[in-house]
């Protein structure tokens, strides 16, 4: 099936992402839960908002005891969000919109509640008996870690009707696939084939570190699993140039670099650890956790892309900082031990900033400016919070908020058949939060990022350019030089709560003049002396060097 | 290529003027061309002076110029307000022409870097660091610093001791690159230019910011600083051992330390300071039965002279305390001194910031300094382990980082009674607080 779009293969590198959960978008048929025709719907939002390519989280038939992470039937939808119509639908309307799709694929484990696994625990001599990974005692890759600490003891479980443990990294209803089986290996291409058949533009590939185990190891970053991906990854360029595979991989950036591989295994991977210590530079008013995380973040090979992001629909995840690093983040931003689940901390991008205007500002400007593609999280836009009382991680996932009426406008149901309560909370609830009203106001967040994210487009630098940091005496200064042909974006961002100054060494740009980008100001040419900028309590700015006139 | 008698001339009204001379409060009573060396032999002309200069105390500096030439007319808009950088006109041997400090050239300055480092490529721009005492440095491309010394000794310091340290394997401080000499002299060394970092001083000033504004305790503030303070700690325990290792250790020689310690005060009169209780600080020192040994340290250690960057602490400058001698800064002694400076300097930051943020408690600074002072000392000691170049025991460890503490507070005590009376607070509240804990 051709895509219409344009011929450029590489459009992820400059794409602005957004990330929804389908079951919280939007209600059409008034059941409770979202579904893809609700999504149809709101295109028209997205496409005003300027994203260009959504992440859809798992739609697919599932028992759903973790967010549809726990699949049970790869090739259908999960019925309360629509069938396999309304996918097409969607992918149809999305595209006539110039809107691309991804959507989360796991290929670690499958729900066990899937056909294959009980076919699996059935009998030890059937087809799929060696699809999944089983054994007799629960010592082996002992030194792999466990995931979800908060709910497994251990990475094996007892199945009573097979009587063996299988093997799972994350939740204990969710066993491995077992990817030394080539059939596994196949059936798995066939599932990521049918998808991309029917117009997906790509994977978010979930989980992908964790494929196959081997003695004496963590059993991550293997080099069998890097092979399997470059075999996805073989499939995708012979069959659907153009569609894209993003991996999670929750790792430092020395590990993660290799899911990239030579240009040849995933076109993109989410910087995991970037995002924590954004939030650290802003508690410690200094640009070192972030200049110091770039300065380990290896290059990426040609025709490659980070996904960034300041906040997605899981944790906050605080596995990819050090120790003394989590203890201060959870000190710092988790006052209620509510707030943390797992190993990081449970809470939307507004609440985390104690929803403050600038910061939220701030926070947007350097993820559209970070060298890397900028991924939203669907309600982030209109500053959404969360509710900590909800299990798990559902206190992030709640309805989007559309209108102040019932239901936030998400559904037409009765309250109580929702699947999560809308937020009602004096300032974060749909009354006070939602996005007709935003719409309403111009100077809401809303408009605020819709002009943002149209400036961005303009200047392809962002996604494509070089990245420079600049040396500035002012440790609350973190500025950078962004440089693509002649396309020269200067950004400077003060971490700081109060107004700072910065001298900044642009001898090499002397005679251009900074073009404010907002605004299009002429600030004064630069010349031979460090240039001089103060800036407002966590004020930023986006400059376009022009020659001067 | 100058007469000598006007650059004499010419000479002793300049240097007394520049920033880097070193006996302000003193006349010069003679100046003494020792060396001079044509650099470049054309338009602009780079000559280079070493010159002796004589003080009213008999005692003499050797000085070293870069002189640059060029001809009347010629519109050096580099000089623009530096009346200051002018040594004059001069009746050359290439005809009339005016001399000046030749850093302040952008182009002598690029020149001169070709000549001290030709293999590392043509540098496109250079700027000058402002705000320097002792030396001039350069700065080429924001790749590379040059640091051109102006007083000469023989082998310089720096140079000494960061060369031992970075081939020794400790790499917290500036690769050399490539250094500049004549004969005997040392006249500038070349490093990597640490580029996005910043002093520890205006680092621990954010830090105490926030710490000021929350007005709570330091370590619940967003902006606490005792991880940077125990790295810190670390690292500074890390440049000991590779110092000894580099430059040897002789017997610490506690009784040498606390004579000097007693010298000092000898020579400091304060109404406020309580002579008796601080000699008995010292004396207790003196009883110390392991002190540790003596070895080559930094000598003049405090936040302004260690630098983070994106990959840790750096330390700078180890020349040591420019109004010590040569010979008294090349001396082994206590890495307690070192710490006790950096110590010193917490209390500094912590009065600093708060003489911006007025009215806020005193509690506020010395709950900041007390939070930062026991993770720079954690640091360190976990490192330096008590017994290799520490004192065998932590009470030893704590009288004799008491002394040099006191010592150093004593120090400084003298040098802003000279030069800033407002801030002799700052020492006095140091030196009360160690001597009501003695």
């Amino acid at each position: 099936m051709t895509q219409p779009f344009g011929e450029d293969p590489r459009w992820f590198q400059r794409a602005v992402f957004y990330e929804v959960a389908v079951r919280g978008f939007y209600d059409r048929n008034n059941d409770g839960t979202g579904d893809l025709k609700g999504l149809v719907e709101k295109l028209d939002y997205l496409e005003w908002l300027g994203v260009d390519c959504l992440w859809l989280l798992p739609f697919y038939q599932s028992p759903l005891r973790d967010g549809g992470y726990d699949i049970s039937d790869f090739f259908s939808v999960q019925p309360e969000h629509g069938n396999l119509a309304d996918a097409v639908e969607l992918l149809d309307e999305a595209h006539k919109r110039g809107i691309r799709i991804i959507a989360d694929m796991v290929v670690n484990h499958t729900s066990d509640a899937h056909p294959w696994f009980q076919e699996s625990r059935s009998s030890r001599e059937g087809p799929k008996a060696d699809w999944y990974v089983w054994s007799d005692e629960d010592q082996r890759w002992s030194d792999a870690r466990i995931i979800f600490v908060d709910t497994e003891k251990s990475n094996w479980t007892w199945d009573q009707t097979r009587g063996q443990y299988y093997w799972h990294r994350f939740f204990s209803h969710q066993p491995d696939l077992n990817y030394e089986n080539p059939e596994v290996q196949e059936a798995m291409l066939g599932v990521v084939r049918f998808w991309l058949d029917i117009g997906l533009d790509g994977y978010r590939l979930d989980a992908v570190p964790y494929l196959y185990e081997r003695d004496g190891t963590i059993c991550e970053n293997l080099p069998e699993t890097h092979e399997y991906l470059k075999r996805i990854r073989k499939e995708v360029d012979a069959l659907y140039p153009g569609r894209v595979l993003l991996a999670e991989a929750n790792q430092w950036p020395s590990d993660v670099v290799d899911y990239f591989g030579d240009g040849d295994e995933c076109h993109m991977c989410f910087n995991f650890p970037l995002m924590p210590r954004m939030f650290m530079a802003l508690r410690r008013e200094q640009r070192y956790p972030i200049t110091e995380i770039l300065a380990q973040t290896p290059e990426i090979p040609e025709g490659t892309q980070w996904g960034i992001f300041l906040r997605n629909h899981d944790e906050l995840t605080l596995e990819m900082v050090t120790d003394e690093e989590r203890d201060y983040m959870y000190a710092e931003y988790a006052k209620d031990p509510l707030m943390k689940v797992n190993i990081g901390i449970r809470r939307r991008l507004a609440p985390l900033l104690e929803n403050n205007r600038r910061t939220i500002e701030l926070f947007h400007a350097m993820l559209f400016s970070l060298p890397g593609s900028p991924i939203l999280y669907y309600g982030d836009e209109i500053g959404m919070g969360d509710n900590i009382f909800l299990g798990d991680r559902d206190g992030v996932r709640t309805p989007m908020q559309w209108t102040p009426d019932r239901n936030a406008g998400f559904s037409g149901t009765d309250f109580a058949r929702l699947f999560l309560p809308p937020s009602m909370d004096p300032v974060y609830g749909y009354q006070a939060v939602n996005v007709e009203s935003s719409l309403r106001d111009p100077s809401s967040l809303l408009h605020w990022v819709q002009r943002m994210i149209a400036i961005r487009k303009q200047h392809p630098v962002f996604g494509v350019g070089t990245f420079e940091v600049l040396s500035a005496e002012n440790p609350s200064v973190l500025a950078y030089m962004r440089q693509f042909e002649d396309d020269i974006v200067l950004c400077v961002n003060n971490l700081s709560r109060f107004p700072q100054p910065v001298e900044l060494s642009l001898a090499k740009f002397q005679g251009k003049t900074p073009i404010e980008l907002t605004g299009k100001i002429p600030f004064p040419p630069i010349g031979e002396l460090p240039y001089l900028l103060t800036l407002g309590e966590h004020g930023f700015y986006w400059f376009q060097l022009v020659d001067s006139q | 290529m100058i007469p000598h008698d006007s650059l004499v001339e010419a000479l002793s009204r300049f240097l007394p003027e520049q920033r880097w001379f070193g006996a302000k409060d003193q006349t010069v009573t003679e100046v003494l061309v020792e060396k001079t060396e044509v650099l470049f032999g054309e338009f602009p002309v780079l000559i280079r002076v070493e010159a002796e200069v004589v003080l009213q105390d008999n005692s003499a500096d050797r000085y070293h110029v870069l002189i640059g030439l060029r001809q009347p007319g010629d519109p050096a808009i580099f000089l623009e307000g530096k009346a200051e950088a002018v040594l004059g006109e001069f009746a050359t041997d290439l005809g009339p022409a005016y001399g000046y400090d030749a850093l302040r050239d952008p182009e002598l300055a690029l020149k001169l870097f070709e000549l001290i480092a030709p293999d590392l490529g043509q540098p496109e721009r250079v700027r000058a660091v402002a705000a320097e005492q002792t030396n001039s440095s350069m700065i080429y491309d924001d790749k590379y610093i040059l640091k051109v010394f102006r007083r000469l000794a023989d082998p310089n310091i720096d140079i000494e001791v960061t060369g031992a340290l970075w081939s020794i394997g400790f790499h917290h401080v500036a690769q050399p690159l490539a250094s500049w000499n004549s004969g005997e002299s040392d006249l500038a060394m070349l490093q990597p230019f640490l580029a996005g970092g910043t002093e520890g001083w205006a680092l621990a000033l954010t830090s105490l910011r926030d710490h000021y504004d929350t007005a709570g305790d330091p370590a619940e503030a967003g902006g606490d600083f005792a991880a940077e303070a125990e790295r810190l700690g670390e690292v500074t325990a890390e440049m000991h051992l590779a110092l000894a290792s580099a430059l040897g250790t002789s017997k610490g020689d506690v009784h040498s330390w606390v004579r000097l310690m007693h010298e000092q005060l000898d020579r400091m009169n304060h109404p406020e300071v309580d002579f008796e209780r601080a000699r008995k600080v010292f004396d207790l020192a003196a009883e110390v039965e392991t002190s540790g040994p003596a070895l080559r340290i930094h000598g003049d250690y405090h936040l302004g002279q260690v630098m983070r960057t994106d990959k840790g602490w750096y330390v700078l400058d180890f020349e040591g305390e420019p109004a010590r001698t040569i010979e008294e800064r090349r001396m082994p002694s206590s890495p307690l001194r070192d710490v006790a400076g950096m110590l010193r300097s917490f209390q500094y930051a912590a009065m600093a910031a708060m003489q911006v943020s007025q009215d806020q408690p005193i509690e506020l600074a010395e709950s900041w300094e007390s939070r930062n002072r026991q993770a720079f000392l954690d640091g360190y000691v976990a490192i330096a382990h008590p017994g290799q170049i520490l004192p065998a025991d932590l009470p030893s460890l704590d009288l004799l980082v008491k002394a040099f503490e006191l010592d150093k507070a004593i120090y400084e005590l003298g040098y802003e009674m000279a030069h800033r009376p407002a801030w002799t607070a700052i020492p006095l509240a140091a030196i009360e607080r160690i001597l009501s804990q003695a």
